[in-house]
């Protein structure tokens, strides 16, 4: 009879296998990957493109970096333009982009 | 080769629901014998064997086995000591539901990391002694009472202690049972272990082949011989 | 050394044995910790993978965007401050993008029409390069196809195509209509002169700030965005859409603590005697410890390898297909694009301690006095 031992480290060995073999398959695939986003990094600078051509429910559809300051389920002009996680994402530090709310040092009151 | 000196037992020490469970037990066991404590319960005979088997500690006093002082040792000590020595088939035999027969005899083995073949081989040879054997990969709780016993016993002996100590093994068997048992007790004897045992049953007592008798009352031991 | 590893056999052998005593509540009690696991490596795995690949191919972009500001709102910009942002030392190229987008009613989306900087890069009059979604989308079957596009009833602006943008790059062009200058500001009606934005080229990437600063100076109303606070946005987008996955598969975990602990706190008299058995039976405390951490770890360690594996399959090889909305976000025109496979090796070592080491603890702490204490008090 064999032993349940046998059986279950078995499967955890077979389990660490296959994670072994994805790691090795990631390793493998970095290559052809890298070219790839050569390509598209190509593409980006060529046309002068700033952001994915992902969409989310903000106003500005395709292009987060050029939100507006003040839209409708934004907590704070500077949070992001976009319910709910407006509300949960930290507001930048420095910033969304500089210009408007930026204040040099020599205009701090002393 | 078993020593008790002075030993005493007190359950909830400095609470108002403190009992004594022994008070000043002397006792010399010997080698070899088949030795039965008798007594009303609540005398502490059950106690008393689990202080000499290692799984209780006494209050105070000494205890020797085989020259070894046992009281006062640490945990891991004792538990040492339990193995190496003793094998016990309590009253309700306390197999492990769920488990095989063999599974349960091969319990005790596990801490010691012998090899497992020789193990169940030594496992298998007990149980075919004590008439197991085709019952080895049934689970217990479909043994019968006389079943679940002797799997008790081949469990207790599978480590090859010299002591063997049994509470109340005949208190669920019929006759003819009882005297099945015995006649295994024989066998241990011959082989040259110890065997301690309780028992409210006289044919036990009046058996000829039990070397001393120990009466104890309230915690205390009467005055026995055989 | 044998002997200890035989010990442990025999010890791990006998917590199986007694797991298999309720095997389906185990395998169940498995199979819900692999599905958190499963559920939080996915997203983890997901949004490694998309961060990595925002960070190289955005890593082109320019360096700097003016943009102008009316009324707290975008608005185009003129090409005459493009003149004056050239004179700032370190700017190696100024020019006036044009980009905007075009809601197309006849599938809901938003394509985005775009002049390319490069102008090896711009298609001749009445012609336009497509992303990869259009052709998908609007049904351009065959090489040939011309787009037209409707900007209100009765319209129709024809478009020739000249060239495809390859699915390998649908990340960022998916939705892109690259075309001409004229045929832009025929298409939305500007006049000459005006722009979206502009782009500045930096040579010196630490001269980025500075060249910030001065142009600041120069035009005090308009909007300055870096391309490093481009990239930091998305690398938070990614991570904050990873993050709300987390935080429920967080409030799984624990549900699923509580269950483990309310499981494990009440033991059972049954188990505490069990315990107490075997003690007597000469097991010493760091038996039935060992052997309590052998049903912990092998529980914990079968989920976190089974929740792990079919997480990477089921993000690279399905395009994690079962929370794709969550984590991409949604939209009628999606990019078609594949990940890159990839496994942080930090995160998934964190994941290993966390899926292990508390689970397993906790399967200890309630038999603690159970395995310490003397055999005959824990069987009364």
């Amino acid at each position: 009879m064999i032993q349940r031992t046998t059986i279950v480290f078995g499967l955890i060995a077979a389990g660490c296998a296959a994670l072994a073999l994805e790691a090795l398959h990631a390793r493998i695939m970095l290559r052809s990957e890298q070219a790839r986003m050569a390509g598209s990094a190509e593409l980006v600078r060529r046309a002068g493109l700033t952001d994915l051509a992902l969409f989310t429910e903000a106003r500005f559809a395709r292009h987060p970096a050029m939100a507006d300051l003040h839209t409708a389920f934004q907590d704070n002009p500077m949070s992001f333009e976009h319910f709910p996680s407006g509300t949960f994402a930290p507001r930048p530090a420095s910033g969304f982009g500089r210009g408007a709310l930026y204040f040099g040092a020599e205009e701090a009151v002393q | 080769m078993i020593s008790l000196q002075s030993v005493s037992k007190l359950y909830n020490e400095g609470r108002p629901s403190e009992t004594t469970a022994l008070s000043g037990i002397d006792l010399e066991i010997a080698r070899d014998a088949l030795t039965v404590f008798k007594g009303p319960s609540g005398s502490g005979k059950t106690t008393l064997l689990s202080i000499i088997a290692c799984m209780a500690r006494p209050t105070s006093g000494r205890i020797y086995v085989d020259g070894r002082m046992t009281s006062g040792l640490p945990e891991s000590f004792l538990a040492k000591e339990r193995r190496r020595t003793f094998g016990f088939v309590f009253q309700r035999f306390n197999l492990i539901r769920g488990l095989t027969v063999m599974e349960n005899v091969l319990l005790p083995t596990a801490p010691l990391g012998g090899n497992p073949q020789a193990d169940i081989d030594r496992a298998a040879a007990r149980l075919d002694t004590l008439g197991l054997g085709p019952k080895a990969n049934v689970a217990v709780e479909h043994l019968s009472g006389g079943e679940a016993q002797r799997a008790a016993i081949a469990r207790a002996l599978i480590n090859d202690p010299p002591v063997l100590i049994a509470d109340e093994p005949t208190a669920n068997l019929d006759t003819e049972l009882a005297l099945r048992f015995l006649d295994i007790v024989a066998g241990l004897r011959a082989e040259g272990r110890a065997v301690i045992m309780t028992s409210h049953d006289a044919r036990i007592w009046g058996s000829e082949l039990v070397d001393k008798v120990v009466s104890m009352r309230d915690g205390r031991l009467d005055e026995g011989t055989s | 050394m044998t002997g200890w590893l035989r010990r442990q056999r025999a010890l791990a052998d006998y917590t199986l044995a007694a797991l298999a005593r309720r095997r389906v509540k185990n395998a169940g009690l498995l199979l819900i910790y692999a599905l958190v696991v499963f559920i939080v490596a996915s997203a983890t795995l997901f949004s490694s993978a998309i961060r990595k690949e925002a960070e190289i191919v955005l890593a082109e972009a320019p360096e700097l965007i003016i943009q102008d500001l009316v009324m707290g709102r975008h608005a185009m910009i003129s090409g005459e401050l493009v003149e004056e942002l050239v004179g700032i030392r370190g700017v190696s190229g100024v020019k006036g993008r044009l980009w905007g987008y075009f809601y197309d009613r006849v599938n809901g989306a938003n394509y985005t029409l775009m002049v390319p900087l490069d102008e090896t890069l711009v298609p001749a009059r009445g012609e336009a390069i497509f992303g990869e979604a259009l052709p998908r989308t609007r049904g351009l079957n065959w090489d040939k196809a011309p787009l037209f596009l409707s900007r209100f009833p009765g319209d129709l602006f024809r478009l020739n195509p000249a060239g495809r943008l390859e699915s390998d790059s649908a990340l960022v062009s998916a939705d892109l209509i690259l075309i001409g200058e004229e045929d832009f500001r025929s298409f939305f009606e500007l006049p000459e002169g005006v722009y979206t934005d502009i782009a500045v080229s930096i040579r010196n990437s630490r001269e980025i700030g500075t060249i910030v600063e001065k142009a600041g100076r120069l035009l005090p109303h308009a909007r300055l965005i870096t391309r490093d606070e481009i990239s930091r946005t998305y690398q938070k987008l990614f991570s904050w859409r990873e993050g709300i996955m987390v935080v429920l598969a967080g409030a799984c975990v624990l549900a699923f603590a509580v269950f483990a602990a309310e499981k494990a706190s009440g033991l059972s008299a049954e188990e505490t005697r069990e315990i107490g058995i075997l003690k007597a039976i000469g097991w010493d405390t760091g038996d039935v410890i060992a052997m309590k951490l052998w049903e912990g770890g092998l529980i914990s360690i079968g989920a976190f390898l089974l929740g792990t594996v079919l997480a990477y399959l089921h993000v690279f090889a399905f395009d994690a297909a079962l929370f794709a909305s969550v984590l991409k976000g949604w939209s009628v025109i999606y990019p078609d694009f594949a990940l890159t496979p990839m496994i942080d090796g930090l995160q998934l070592s964190a994941l290993f301690f966390l899926t292990v080491l508390p689970y397993t603890a906790a399967t200890i702490v309630p038999i603690w006095r159970a395995a310490t204490a003397d055999p005959d008090q824990v069987m009364r």
